[in-house]
């Protein structure tokens, strides 16, 4: 065990004398701090922004003249999404999906002002979070500080002096991860105090920023004990050295990249024009409200007859129109949610099949697990637009009950109810998203993660065997 | 001559006896040909997904025509229920470099109501899968090319000293050993880079000059990490620190400075304007059905005067009153929407002057503007809707006010959506830039390392 230690300490000792090695960490360590300030900054500034919006809005719909309910039906809401905390240290696909919806009667609009499709192609070399820094930046770091390690031994023939000693290869080998892995650590450290700070104040919850913090450390553990693994199976520092950057280059670079392009040649998306004509088209099959013989809304018509116990539409205490606006709004909602569902579960078919490669490229299991616990994943955007969905249909349905209730007693040319009743219409309230809620989304990205540092560990015994071999 | 070719033959298997170095090689060609495939795969793609778009207009507008135009028909629910299909096909280049096509609609339905309330709709797509960015020939160039021109050129001295031949070689007479050397790389690499792209340049029958100008814009961007390659080279003394630094400067020059500046320009340049144009312009529209129909006819005839003295009407509603008020709705944030137009192209401004210091931005840049597939093609894409959204009102105009009748032969007079003509041109300026830039850091390196070589071939 001293022997262990021994070999880390001397690997630090060495390290520290590594003038590049010592500025390039110190690097990486101002990058993820700036990094994680501008982030958080950013992310106030624009929550900032769309809790001004939204209370706007919110002012503008109570301060909308007597109308005819219909008329604020289309007049519609605007919502605008909230950022939930932890956004800061990884912006996930927040850039890509809209943030802002305008809600009204039987349309379902999309999430539009994408910050991407607003910033010019400089947005996809990545964004400046903590999170880009640790997916693809430490991980060059460790190869750099690491890569050497073993290999150098050789090179010097400092190794059979070593073993002459009579240090096993196996504590060679895990002084040299200690030591190594250490380090890893140490390079995450400012990032996980950014988070546990921010768990102090409250902003997040402790086992969110747990669970984060434990990720990341597996991902940066990974990095360091595949580079002290692979300066062990090689002769030359170098050839070290281009193994793991072309690792680095295949999981971090290409297969991110390249896996999406397979996904979606795979499994198409339908385009919202597509959608919206079958949406129509199923609609008229249902039936016309406009059609006096269309039988769909002839059986409607009789049934409202029956409850109210009148013979016709002009007897009825209520607005026809209104309850068949109720009706029709029922009808294409649920031919809307069929539709989204469906889209939505294509979308989730595609990542998962990109999420299977997780396994080869273990850059896509930490940025899905990093991503969800941060809240900004597409389950959190989805979520929002759900809630948002039930919100609209409520708030329809609220309007168009008015209509039906009270238009009958107000009559005239240009009916129009009091502007008093705007203030009865909900209003959205955003109920967080429980990146939690849904265990497995977490567990299997953390089991890949395990798995990869367990392979490292059974071939880091291996190495350690062959090291070991040398001696003889 | 038969001197000189043997020696580049003697070159040519000094390369290819390197291990490292026909891999490098090899992968380069294997990306890149991956790339341009991926990328026609998508480009067809997108084709296929407008014809099938296409298609179903068709059905969709047949529907309308059916159900509203006639000899009773009126213009007003035509207007308000056939969507016109726009579309923006892929121009030839699209497959070397997609750009933001991946995100941006490429197909978008409008109708005679409000424009500026229909021309932001977003286009379905995973963003998840857009995330990382696109793979594409551009991806392979930018990110992927340099890594194998540090593979191929970072140890050119230090490898010959570290292997004793140093002092041998220099004691070769003239320069021509090291122009072999650099210069037979530099084709290896641009072969591997560039016949994919010519040969997928053939499949797509794109224009020979355009891909001849990527192909010197290939050029010249390899140079640039050659002659970082022989500037660090000649500087260091080891092959190995020689490889760090180099991949140090790739880090900082296409991860980490991009990234700062973006977050920079994002910054500096806010476009919050794109949601106060959608709100104003709903309040607007709206408002007009609370005001007098006199106040919103004033507003619509100072740019439609032709129609004036034609707004009476008895009732309620008329659609040239409804369609007016629309009409007024855009006009009236007709200055947020300029404004909005400004930050964006302000965001692309900057990022262009990036490029002109950072040659990886500026290799991206000059290929998104010739492929047209840039924020800039994307307004283009706008301002084409936008004139034929102005042809659509101008001709449904005459059949509200004028209340005629909209029969079968008048929905076949509805304008219909010509695709703009595509396909930017190299702008001169960011590709000089790109040319002094790299040409400059290729002449410093080599004569970096041809004194290197004399000076430390002299100790």
């Amino acid at each position: 065990m001293t022997a262990v230690k021994l070999i880390a300490r001397e690997e630090w000792r060495m390290l520290a004398r590594n003038r590049s090695g010592l500025i390039a960490t110190g690097l990486l360590v101002l990058l993820i701090l700036v990094a994680g300030f501008t982030s958080l900054e950013s992310r106030s500034a624009i929550e900032a922004d769309r809790t001004r919006y939204q209370a706007s809005v919110d002012e503008t719909f109570d301060a909308q003249p007597d109308r005819h309910p219909h008329r604020m039906v289309h007049y519609g809401q605007f919502l605008f999404r909230p950022i939930a905390p932890l956004a800061f240290f990884d912006a996930g696909v927040n850039s890509f999906t809209g943030n802002t919806i305008f809600l009204e009667g039987h349309r379902q609009n999309s999430a539009n002002f994408a910050e991407a499709r607003q910033s010019s192609l400089l947005l996809r070399f990545g964004q400046l979070t903590p999170a880009f820094i640790l997916q693809t930046l430490a991980p060059l770091l460790l190869i750099f500080l690491a890569f050497a390690s073993v290999a150098r031994e050789k090179e010097r023939a400092t190794l059979k002096l070593l073993l002459a000693q009579g240090i096993g290869g196996r504590s060679l080998i895990a002084g040299k991860m200690l030591g190594h892995g250490a380090i890893a650590l140490a390079v995450g450290l400012p990032a996980f105090a950014l988070l546990l700070g921010f768990a102090a104040t409250g902003a997040a919850d402790w086992a969110t920023v747990g669970v984060m913090i434990i990720a990341y450390a597996c991902w940066l553990l990974l990095w360091a004990f595949a580079s002290v693994i692979i300066s062990a199976l090689v002769a030359r520092p170098r050839d070290a050295l281009a193994i793991l950057m072309g690792l680095w280059m295949i999981t971090i670079i290409l297969l991110p990249r390249a896996l999406p392009e397979a996904a979606s040649a795979q499994n198409q998306l339908a385009t919202k024009i597509e959608t919206e004509i079958a949406l129509h088209r199923d609609l008229l099959k249902i039936g016309d409200s406009h059609d006096p013989d269309d039988p769909y809304f002839n059986d409607f018509r009789d049934e409202v007859l029956d409850r109210y116990g009148v013979r016709t539409v002009e007897e009825l205490p209520v607005q026809y129109a209104g309850l068949v606006a109720i009706e029709g709004e029922r009808l294409t909602t649920q031919i809307y949610a069929d539709a989204a569902q469906r889209q939505a579960a294509r979308e989730r078919e595609q990542n998962a099949f990109v999420h299977t490669f997780s396994v080869l490229s273990p850059l896509i299991a930490i940025r899905q697990l990093s991503m969800t616990l941060a809240g900004s994943d597409p389950a959190a955007h989805q979520d929002f637009l759900d809630q948002s969905e039930a919100f609209r249909y409520e708030f329809v349905q609220r309007l168009n009950r008015m209509q039906a209730e009270l238009l009958p007693e107000i009559g005239g040319e240009d009916p129009r109810i009091s502007a008093a009743y705007w203030q009865e219409v909900p209003r959205f309230s955003y109920s967080p998203f429980n990146p939690l809620a849904d265990r497995t989304r977490i567990i299997w990205p953390l089991l890949v993660l395990a798995g990869w540092l367990a392979a490292l560990c059974v071939l880091a015994l291996f190495a350690a065997r062959r090291i070991g071999g040398v001696a003889r | 001559m038969n001197h000189s070719h043997s020696l580049w033959r003697a070159e040519a298997s000094l390369l290819l006896r390197s291990n490292r170095n026909v891999l490098a090689l090899i992968l380069l060609l294997v990306l890149s040909a991956a790339s341009v495939w991926s990328g026609i795969v998508q480009v067809q793609d997108q084709r296929a997904t407008i014809e099938r778009v296409e298609r179903e207009q068709v059905r969709d507008l047949a529907a309308v025509e059916e159900a509203n135009a006639g000899p009773e028909g009126e213009a007003g629910y035509n207007a308000y229920y056939a969507f016109m299909l726009t579309q923006d096909p892929p121009p030839p280049l699209a497959f070397a470099a997609i750009g933001q096509r991946d995100l941006q609609p490429y197909v978008l339905r409008v109708r005679a109501l409000g424009l500026q309330s229909q021309l932001y709709d977003s286009e379905t797509y995973n963003p998840e899968l857009a995330l990382p960015g696109v793979f594409d020939w551009a991806f392979v160039l930018i990110y992927l090319l340099p890594l194998v021109v540090i593979a191929l050129g970072h140890d050119l001295v230090t490898a010959e000293r570290e292997g004793g031949r140093l002092r041998l070689l220099l004691s070769l007479p003239g320069n021509g050993l090291w122009r072999r050397r650099v210069g037979l790389r530099y084709t290896a690499v641009l072969l591997a880079i560039g016949l994919p792209l010519i040969i997928g340049a053939m499949i797509m029958a794109a224009p020979a000059v355009s891909i001849a100008t990527m192909i010197l814009i290939a050029a010249l961007y390899s140079a640039f990490w050659f002659g970082l390659a022989m500037l660090i080279g000649g500087a260091t003394r080891a092959s190995t620190t020689a490889a760090a630094t180099m991949i140090g400067c790739w880090i900082i020059l296409t991860l980490i400075l991009p990234t700062l500046a973006q977050a920079v320009i994002a910054r500096a340049v806010p476009v919050a304007k794109g949601v106060d144009l959608t709100l104003a312009q709903r309040e607007v529209v709206h408002h007009g059905w609370d005001v007098p129909k006199e106040e919103t006819f004033a507003r619509f005839f100072v740019n439609h005067p032709e129609w004036r003295g034609q707004e009476e009407f008895e009732g309620r509603f008329h659609w040239k009153w409804y369609y007016a008020m629309h009409q007024v709705g855009d006009e009236a944030v007709a200055a947020d929407v300029s404004a909005y137009r400004d930050s964006l192209k302000k965001r692309e401004t900057m990022t262009k002057l990036l490029g002109y210091v950072l040659p990886g931005v500026g290799t991206m840049n000059v290929l998104h503007r010739m492929a047209d597939t840039d924020i800039q093609g994307q307004l283009a894409y706008q301002d084409s809707i936008a004139a034929f959204h102005t042809k659509l009102r101008q001709f449904y105009y005459p059949y509200f006010f004028e209340e005629q009748a909209f029969d079968h032969s008048d929905f076949a007079m509805i304008p219909r959506y010509e695709p703009r003509s595509s396909g930017g041109t190299p702008p001169t300026e960011a590709l000089a830039a790109l040319a002094f830039l790299s040409l400059l850091v290729l002449a410093l390196g080599s004569r970096r390392l041809l004194n290197a070589g004399r000076e430390q071939g002299g100790r």
